[in-house]
């Protein structure tokens, strides 16, 4: 019986186990970017991105169709533009990353709605560009695999100089003068990504996938390699969880996963061993010397 | 550690949106000295540790001798309490000039870390959270990382501001001992009395330097009272 | 001096008969020396009008060539085309649920004929039903009320594409005829007899389709596609048409509607696969890697191809889709 309702449809069908391997794929790469954007407090930053990398990919389904490659690096070079001019105002001008992002995203999003509406086509190109976990393609697999390695390759590499910039950017300046090179890089791995994620999974999986388990995390886990594997794990597991309510119960697929990742989240804030409503309400007995 | 040549500063102007903080100062800091900066609130005592530790534009002048290893320390930490980093490890970073960001730290580092931890009084701390410290204790903690820093210009603004006596005493004694070592140590203080006490030599500067050598000379009644009426001055101006 | 007044006053009368005879004559030449101003709903309706009218109307199409009637959004252009039109010709069924408001919000005064009256409809399946819905989940609903093209209200119990079975076609032929005649009555023998040829090429297209399909076992008649427009064919050819629709048309499909389709699929040995040019080809591309079937080409349904495309008019479309379908199906 569970052989029949978890492991069956794996061994059965072929789109089940590309979707699992993406999913896992994606956990792997957002699962250390998505505590980061937590810790950074640049959660609603990812969502930002989503739209601003749309006129990318509608130019780049324009000039060459339906083509993973084009319309990815479309996507990024747009997303890069929004992030780097955000940042670029936010350092020259008094105005606040936050407040040059919404602006720049929202120009950008208009800028693409405009792009596609020129284009007079009647699909619904949102749901197009951006595709379904069903229905990953080899190349999309593949570019999330490679995103995903590259991701943890470079996060291994600059990982002290960001947990530096989070914790005290003071510091990191004073002894080495730098510190903006870092949120560059880590920004470029955010966008990387998430355009990544867009292209085989759809929007609202591959963000929701990236910032769900790392909120989640935060409820269990007190140093920052333990709260990034957390992360990952949690969001395989809702990957996991939620194919297999769409296969048992003829749910949507997308939506069904970033439920069980919400659901997980919500079971954290409530029973989780750090901060969560149990340890206020129930506080475990303190130590005594 | 005793730097070789002198920090000195000739000319120096910074201005903040055109209003000068530091006002063509000059004089110098001698090798292995320990000083400190007093003066009247909005005097530009931060603007100028800032400049030496190089983190804000000269308007004009220039500052000679302040290369090497500089240890800052800033009035108001910009640490982020709630980041989930260990009191080991937040102090560690301290060795980043011998580590730098990339090379893997060493069974020798983190003895190290543990030894400076336990100067500042804070054995035991090692695993605690740093949001779980007090302020008194997160200070320490910021010593031990400047310890390890094991610099040879040692900045600290305010470093007694927001801790208690017991933590002042103990916190003082190493910055002596670092005196002891023949590093230059600069201090923006306010407590005269402690200044009194433990700083051989003084500036006394509002924007302007007011006096600047020893300790008592310096902090004579009437210098007090001309920086007083220099800043209110300014306050007009300003 | 009499002869003289005569001869003015003749000369008067014959000046008024000739001015009555030259106005009488301008008021009896046929007001259609100007053609007649015809909008088709979409470009299948639009080349069965301009067979049957020929030069005598003027054909605006609203839904051209590879659009889609079922999301069309109808813009400023093609309200000011209708305002002046003299006939609107559309399909009905509910295959234009933006026209009510389009008509409205152009004031037109045209007449109008519903081209499916008459046919005997398809109702549609649960199943297409919840499809559609999904479709059209943006567009207005507001086709209520009327209903003199003598059908129930709730337009969406029916499957619209009544053309794809040439008998129905016909009918829409002849209903278009009947329409132009009436609006056009002076060259109304014309709209005849354009008709009557027109039914008679259908007749013999019909007649190939039945004779072309005969040549697939009928184990073998099944085929895979993405869209619910083949109903009609599929009933009249008796072809099983089966619908990748909760599949292929939706965003967000459930792993277990594929998973179905694809046992299914498999269990028929079914390798006839048709993309359709408006949904996802990934998916499409997931199916076929799952199944080994093969994407067949391109059908054409409820849109003609553009006019150097495969199929520029209604009688094109056959001749098309059925040997591609008979390729295809040959494979399962």
């Amino acid at each position: 019986m569970i052989y029949d309702m978890a492991i069956a449809p794996f061994v059965d069908y072929g789109f089940m186990r590309r979707a699992l391997v993406a999913c896992f794929a994606l956990a792997l790469g957002g699962g250390p970017i998505g505590t980061f954007l937590v810790l950074r407090r640049m959660s609603l930053m990812g969502d930002a991105m989503s739209h601003a990398i749309l006129p990318g990919a509608a130019i780049g389904f324009l000039i060459a169709g339906l083509s993973l490659w084009t319309m990815s690096i479309g996507g990024l070079v747009a997303g890069l533009a929004v992030a780097f001019l955000a940042g670029l105002i936010s350092r020259v001008t008094a105005l606040r990353e936050d407040a040059s992002l919404a602006g720049f995203y929202l120009i950008s999003l208009a800028l693409g709605v405009l792009i596609v509406s020129t284009q007079g086509s009647n699909i619904d190109l949102l749901h197009v560009l951006f595709g379904t976990i069903l229905s990953v393609t080899d190349d999309a697999l593949i570019l999330v695999a490679s995103i995903a390695t590259l991701s943890i390759v470079t996060l291994a590499l600059i990982y002290r100089p960001l947990v530096i910039e989070c914790f005290d950017p003071a510091f990191l300046r004073a002894t080495t003068g730098g510190g903006t090179v870092w949120h560059f890089i880590f920004l470029v791995l955010v966008v990387v990504n998430l355009v990544a994620g867009f292209q085989a999974l759809g929007t609202l999986m591959a963000l929701g996938l990236m910032m769900l388990p790392a909120a989640a995390a935060r409820f269990w886990a007190g140093a920052v390699w333990s709260l990034a594997a957390l992360s990952t794990v949690l969001a395989f597991l809702s990957g996991f969880a939620g194919l297999l309510l769409s296969y048992n119960f003829n749910l949507p697929s997308g939506p069904s996963i970033i439920l069980t990742a919400g659901l997980v989240y919500v079971a954290s804030i409530l029973l989780g061993t750090r901060d969560s409503v149990r340890t206020r309400y129930f506080p475990r007995a303190h130590f005594h010397d | 550690m005793k730097s070789a040549a002198p920090l000195s500063v000739r000319d120096l102007t910074v201005a903040y949106d055109r209003v000068p903080a530091v006002h063509h100062l000059t004089g110098s800091f001698a090798p292995g000295s320990l000083t400190a900066i007093v003066g009247p609130n909005g005097a530009g005592k931060s603007t100028l540790l800032k400049a030496i530790a190089g983190l804000v534009p000269l308007g004009e002048g220039r500052i000679e001798g302040a290369n090497g290893n500089i240890a800052y320390l800033p009035q108001l930490a910009e640490i982020d309490r709630s980041f989930p980093i260990t009191v080991i490890d937040a102090v560690s970073l301290g060795l980043w000039r011998e580590v730098g960001l990339f090379r893997a730290i060493t069974g020798a580092h983190v003895r190290r870390a543990r030894a400076a931890l336990a100067a500042v009084g804070l054995e035991g701390f090692e695993n605690r959270q740093v949001g779980a410290l007090s302020a008194g204790q997160l200070q320490r903690a910021l010593f031990a990382r400047l310890m390890l820093q094991d610099a040879g210009l040692i900045l600290l603004d305010e470093p007694f501001a927001a801790v208690d006596e017991r933590t002042s005493a103990d916190l003082m004694q190493l910055v002596e001992g670092w005196h002891g070592e023949g590093r230059t140590v600069i201090a923006v203080l306010h407590d005269l009395e402690r200044v009194r006490e433990s700083f051989p030599d003084t500036l006394l500067m509002a924007r302007e330097p007011v006096a600047w050598g020893a300790t008592p000379d310096v902090l004579a009644p009437e210098n007090l009272r001309r920086a007083r009426y220099v800043s209110d001055a300014w306050g007009d101006a300003a | 001096m009499k002869k003289l007044a005569l001869s003015r006053l003749t000369l008067s009368r014959l000046a008024l008969a000739c001015l009555a005879l030259a106005l009488s004559f301008a008021l009896a030449l046929p007001a259609s020396a100007e053609p007649l101003k015809v909008v088709a709903s979409f470009s299948i309706l639009g080349d069965m009008v301009r067979n049957v009218a020929g030069s005598n109307a003027d054909v605006t199409v609203l839904v051209g060539p590879d659009g889609d009637a079922h999301s069309f959004e109808p813009g400023p252009a093609d309200a000011s085309a209708l305002a002046d039109a003299d006939l609107l010709v559309m399909n009905g069924l509910g295959f234009e649920p933006w026209m009510v408001r389009l008509a409205a919000a152009s004031g037109t005064k045209a007449k109008y004929v519903t081209a499916s009256f008459g046919i005997n409809p398809r109702r549609l399946s649960e199943e297409e039903k919840h499809a559609h819905d999904h479709d059209d989940e943006d567009h207005d609903h507001d086709h209520k009320g009327h209903d003199e093209d003598g059908y129930p209200e709730a337009a969406h119990d029916f499957d619209p594409h009544a053309w794809q079975n040439l008998r129905n076609g016909i009918v829409y032929v002849q209903n278009i005829a009947g329409a132009l005649a009436e609006k056009d009555p002076d060259n109304a023998l014309v709209y005849q007899a354009n008709a009557e040829s027109y039914i008679t090429e259908l007749k013999k297209l019909d007649g190939w389709v039945r004779g072309e399909l005969a040549k697939v076992p009928q184990e073998k008649r099944k085929v895979i596609t993405t869209h619910d427009a083949f109903g009609y064919f599929g009933d009249a050819y008796r072809i099983e048409f089966i619908s990748a629709l909760g599949v292929a048309s939706m965003a967000e499909p459930s792993a277990e509607a594929l998973a179905r389709l694809v046992d299914r699929i498999r269990q028929e040995k079914i390798r006839a696969l048709f993309l359709e040019n408006m949904s996802d080809p990934r998916m499409m591309e997931t199916i076929a890697r799952e199944t080994g079937a093969e994407d067949g080409g391109t059908l054409y349904s409820d849109a003609l191809s553009k006019p150097d495309g495969a199929a520029p008019t209604y009688v094109a479309i056959f001749r098309h889709n059925v040997p591609v379908l008979i390729a295809a199906m040959q494979k399962n």
